[in-house]
């Protein structure tokens, strides 16, 4: 019987232009096909344009001393082109950090005004979203750019509180606090005062745990953390004796032999593949045995392994400087870290410095020693600030409103006090509904930054254009561009995907 | 594509639902309960009115004070306004801008009255919005400082300290009489509405189309009778004349553009109800899609048709392909069978064979020839769903030919040279060319978004991990690194002799910008169907592409057009993107143009400050209008 099935059913087997199977991998491939033929055609194309315009696309700028200015930064006057851009990619990390701190704060207090029972300030909260939400960025960023270029000349008395607090068309120079020589020595103290903190944290909470007292768990670490932090601060020459040790590490690290970082390197890319897809067989494998694997399993499977080989490749063969680059950065980097220990290191380990204004020939500017804000970065910060925190405020709204109201009702009804009920109860539920957006709103802040080039403020972007245009080396620049907004992104989505994970409600 | 939507939109729209079903009529209570309950309930509520109140205060002055202030150069966006307009479009032929104006007015017009959706608005509702206006222009005319006194020759009088003399509070008060009457009228209509009504007199309604006609019509009765003052810009000559009308070029052209929305209204209305209602909805919906290409290459860069060339190749090629189609075409539908998809496959292969032809330059032939045999092949692998009676196999034919007229006219179109006189490349910019980008820009990127939404939701390996990785590699790199790459990096790849231009280029990057994100709503929406439909399908017995066209879609799109319509906004403001660029669109005429006229010099602001107003007038009423839509239909809900 099932075999005369079996048999009726071979035989009515469609001709293989009809076959689901043939046809659906012919179309898959022929369509592989023709993105990886044209995007073949345009680079040979393009290869050939620039052959003919005599601009090789070789990556040798980034070592050529590239004539630029740039507006600030680190290092106003950069060495080498691949110099500027780091510089460039260090103001844009440094706007999208402080970016993302202030816009959350904002946000979170214009979400809160927004579901206010108080008329006024919901209004205010409306208000905000709308009028911000839908006037493009770029139209807000120009429009406060002109606004604070209007300000008035820097003079000696600048105001509005003279030496504290100056605002100027040069922009704004307020108090700056830095890291000053002791402060990594420092920071071994704050370490330890951490450790010793989150232990007494747990002791107290398990004392809480026994006896049902209110041993404010919170309070006592972050006491303890302050005073270690404070002995600290006079006592860290002790630790200058890491000096020896770190340096010792460095050394040994740059005796390792090219070959052996190139073989890890290759063994563990392979043994990630393998590992990936025992794993992966694993999971379909049950008591009945191993399920049948569809095309897609294989497909990913061959995926996996022929990723790890190119990896290997890569390693190997294709960019061996790669491994040799891998360990100068890490024997740099201690070296680097040993020079922060010892050598007469004493002083204070944060130091504030007063804004100042200098007079080098004509006209009076700030100098050095105050934190400034040039109008640039002004402009392009408050922004992406005011314009993301619209959003974010919408989400705050949403994820709050999402929490049932049941949820509330039953606080109220334990009688907890309104305050608690708001940080106990509601915010860290609505907390697990915004996270998700948020991220996508943290993302879109990093890339909202590269704006900064309508006002002329030293983003990537913009130093990018600067450099392209003085070499002319387009593409290499546009790559660089794609690999840092890439990695940034994929930087912000696995912090999200992080704090996600963990605060997801545990299904069983 | 366009129709579907619609017709989502049109699903009940015979109704007039106008506020949300559920929702309670509001008791009036009086003003005292009123503020205790909503501003002063406890003593934190008091603090945190009290701190709200004193920093609304401050920053509504200090807004004010910036508008009014007697730096302000407004006069420079009264006399730039044709040119954040339409930048440089000659003078001579701008009856052209006008009748543009006027068919996308006849669009509107139609299209609201043929599917009527604007829905009710409650006399209540009214007359709060009366009030609150009226009180919130009170406010601004008490907060905004007095003004500074000029002497004789129009020069700010100064004191000892040299800051400028202003005149007393009492003065200033009197000669703002105008705002005064202004905010009066609208507090008093409201709060009068409010009390003389009773209860059941407020929860009365009408309609919100004539709460939107009525303002118009009194602010284009205003244009001939209140002295907005005489600005214009002609010949090198800026001229200023504050206390005028507004010159008779622009009064003229409103009320003609006001009465002919009127009566396209009312035709709309009037059609809906007889037997035309359909066909009409349709022509609505093409013409909608179609009138960029019209407006911009037919009606505003008014093509130079060589007549020859026309007629010895234009015109034989499209008669050609249009009836060779025709025939290929109602061969294939005359029934089901193997033939016709083998003959459509064959098809595909040519027509895909003459772009690789194209690209390697190894025979000659008219571009427009190879996008018509690609819609040949396109049509072909549709006729199946067209097999059967003479109706549907005429339809098909009506559909082909349709298409060949209007490709082949607008080919033709775009070849020819512009009579248009104006020296720069691009004959249009300002606020036009932000339309123009941002219209074509959703209309391209809305089929891209489709289907690499499909490609990402497929079963298909390669094409799910070809689209994952486009839309993830577009959303993670910022609009302007690509449409620079493309600005800049386009004229290498393409082959020797072929040219893109500027406005091409930069369609073409925020077109793949956006499919990636109108890809990610889609999904979601795709997502939302639920297994069952899918088996349903199955169990019909339609085929993989019939059931994504006729089941899955619909639904999917349905789910997706609030995220859809929050794409259009955010495509919309992202035109801004254009300025840096390089092209001359309404933001860089007003942070760039304007401040380099000799008249104007750094005048930017004022400029600026504009241009943030009607970004936001745009993205402000569409998002409501979506939202009330929304709300009205349900979607979402279901």
């Amino acid at each position: 019987m099932a075999d005369t099935a079996r048999s009726s059913l071979t035989q009515s087997r469609p001709p293989f232009y009809r076959d689901v199977t043939v046809v659906k991998w012919v179309v898959q491939i022929f369509v592989l096909a023709v993105v990886i033929g044209s995007m073949f055609f345009l680079a040979s194309e393009a290869g050939d344009n620039l052959r003919a315009s005599n601009v090789p696309t070789d990556y040798d700028f980034l070592s050529v001393n590239p004539g630029i200015d740039l507006s600030e930064g680190i290092d106003r006057d950069p060495d080498t082109g691949g110099r500027a851009l780091w510089v460039g990619m260090v103001n844009t990390l440094r706007m999208a950090l402080a970016g993302i701190a202030l816009a959350t704060f904002v946000g979170v207090i214009i979400g809160l005004c927004r579901l206010s029972n108080n008329w006024l300030l919901n209004k205010i909260g409306s208000a905000y979203v709308e009028l911000i939400r839908n006037v493009p960025l770029l139209v807000q960023i120009l429009l406060y750019g002109s606004v604070f270029a209007n300000l008035p000349r820097v003079t000696q008395s600048v105001g509005p509180i003279s030496g504290w607090l100056h605002l100027s068309n040069k922009g704004l120079s307020v108090p700056r606090f830095h890291i000053a020589d002791g402060f990594y020595q420092w920071a071994i103290v704050v370490m330890v005062g951490l450790v010793l903190a989150n232990y007494v944290r747990k002791k107290r909470v398990g004392i809480q745990d026994l006896t049902g007292d209110d041993t404010r768990p919170i309070r006592s670490a972050l006491l303890v953390l302050l005073g270690v932090s404070a002995v600290g601060w006079f006592v860290h020459p002790v630790f200058g004796f890491l000096n020896t040790p770190l340096r010792q590490i460095s050394e040994g690290i740059s005796l390792i032999p090219q070959a052996a970082v190139q073989v890890a390197l290759a063994v563990v890319a392979l043994a990630l593949a393998v590992r990936w897809v025992i794993k992966f067989l694993d999971a379909r494998r049950s008591p009945a045995g191993l399920a049948k694997l569809t095309d897609d399993d294989y497909f990913r499977i061959i995926f996996a392994l022929a990723g790890a080989l190119i990896m290997v490749f890569v390693v190997l063969i294709l960019w061996p400087g790669l491994s040799s680059w891998l360990l100068n950065a890490v024997s740099d980097f201690f070296t680097v870290l040993s020079e922060k220990f010892g050598n007469g290191r004493s002083g204070r380990p944060l130091d504030v410095a007063l804004p100042d204004v200098i007079q080098v020939g004509k006209f009076p500017n700030y100098g050095p020693s105050g934190l400034n804000l040039s109008i640039g970065f002004a402009a392009v910060f408050f922004g992406v600030v005011f314009y993301t925190a619209a959003f974010i405020a919408e989400i705050v709204r949403g994820g709050v409103l999402a929490v049932p109201r049941g949820q509330s009702e039953a606080a109220n009804a334990l009688g907890l006090r309104r305050w608690t009920v708001l940080r106990r109860v509601i915010l860290p539920q609505a907390a697990r509904n915004m996270l998700p957006p948020l991220g996508n709103q943290y993302l879109n802040l990093a890339k909202n930054t590269s704006l900064a080039i309508a006002v002329g403020y030293s983003d990537i972007v913009q130093v990018g254009q600067t450099v392209y245009n003085q070499t002319g080396k387009t593409l290499p620049v546009v790559s660089i561009w794609m690999l840092f907004y890439l990695s940034c992104s994929l930087t912000i989505s696995v912090v999200v995907n992080f704090f996600n994970v963990r605060t997801k409600i545990v299904e069983r | 594509m366009g129709s579907g939507i619609s017709d989502a939109f049109d699903m009940n729209a015979g109704d007039s639902i106008g506020e949300l079903p559920g929702k309670p009529v509001e008791v009036s209570s009086n003003p005292a309960e009123w503020l205790k309950k909503n501003l002063f309930a406890n003593i934190a509520n008091t603090l945190l009115t009290v701190v709200g109140g004193i920093a609304t205060v401050l920053v509504l002055r200090g807004v004010l004070n910036f508008v009014f202030s007697e730096e302000r150069r407004w006069d420079a966006v009264r006399t730039n306004l044709r040119a954040l307009m339409t930048l440089a479009y000659p003078e001579s032929q701008y009856a052209r801008i006008w009748v543009s104006v006027a068919v996308l007015v006849t669009l509107v017009g139609l299209s609201s009255g043929l599917w009527a959706n604007w829905g009710t608005i409650r006399v209540q509702r009214l007359c709060r919005w009366g009030m609150s206006l009226g009180g919130f222009i009170i406010l601004c005319i008490l907060l905004r400082e007095p003004s500074v006194l000029l002497d004789s020759n129009g020069i700010v009088l100064r004191d000892s300290f040299s800051e400028p003399v202003r005149e007393s509070f009492s003065s200033a008060m009197m000669s703002r009489s105008t705002w005064w009457i202004v905010g009066i009228s609208f507090g008093g209509s409201g709060l009068a509405g409010w009390y003389r009504l009773d209860s059941t007199g407020r929860t009365k309604t009408v309609s919100a189309t004539s709460t939107v006609l009525v303002p118009l019509g009194v602010l284009v009765v205003s244009l001939w009778v209140a002295p907005y003052g005489h600005y214009a810009y002609s010949d090198g000559l800026f001229i200023a004349e504050p206390g005028e009308r507004v010159a008779l070029s622009t009064s003229i052209p409103w009320t003609w553009l006001y009465l002919l929305l009127l009566a396209t209204m009312v035709l709309g209305r009037f059609v809906r109800n007889s037997d035309l209602a359909g066909i009409a909805k349709t022509l609505v919906n093409v013409s909608w899609v179609i009138s960029p290409f019209v407006l911009y290459w037919v009606i505003l860069r008014d093509p130079d048709f060589d007549y020859a060339h026309v007629v010895s190749t234009d015109l034989p090629m499209g008669l050609l392909f249009g009836f060779l189609g025709s025939i290929i075409l109602w061969w294939l539908t005359r029934s089901t069978g193997e033939t016709a998809r083998i003959f459509a496959v064959c098809l595909v292969g040519i027509a895909g064979f003459n772009w690789v032809a194209a690209a390697f330059g190894w025979y000659p032939m008219l571009q427009k020839a190879r996008i018509s045999f690609l819609l040949l092949a396109v049509a072909a692998l549709l006729a199946p769903n067209f097999v059967g009676e003479l109706a549907k196999r005429k339809k098909l034919v009506t559909y082909w030919l349709t298409t060949m007229l209007l490709v082949h006219y607008m080919a033709t179109t775009i070849n020819s040279p512009s009579t248009v006189d104006i020296s720069s490349s691009e004959f249009l910019g300002g606020l036009s060319i932000t339309l123009f980008v941002a219209a074509l820009t959703i209309m391209f990127s809305f089929p891209l978004g489709v289907l690499l939404a499909l490609g990402r939701t497929s079963k298909f390996p390669i094409f799910r991990v070809l689209s994952t990785g486009y839309i993830e590699i577009i959303r993670g790199v910022p609009l302007i690194t690509i449409l620079i790459f493309f600005s800049v990096m386009v004229p290498l790849f393409l082959p020797r002799g072929m040219e893109l231009a500027e406005l091409a280029a930069a369609i073409t990057g925020y077109t793949l910008f956006s499919a990636a994100y109108l890809a990610e709503n889609v999904r979601g929406g795709l997502q939302s169907v639920r297994n069952g439909q899918f088996e349903a399908a199955d169990a019909l017995g339609l085929t993989s592409v019939q059931r994504t066209g006729f089941i899955v879609l619909p639904q999917a799109l349905r789910v997706s057009i609030p995220p859809l319509v929050g794409q259009v906004i955010a495509t919309y403001k992202e035109t801004s993107l254009l300025a840096i660029i390089g092209i001359f669109d309404f933001l860089r005429v007003a942070n760039s143009a304007i401040p380099s006229q000799t008249a104007f010099l750094g005048v930017k602001r004022e400029g600026l400050l504009v241009v943030s107003a009607i970004y936001f007038i745009f993205a402000f009423t569409t998002s409501k209008y979506s939202q009330r839509l929304e709300r009205r239909l349900g979607v979402g809900e279901r």
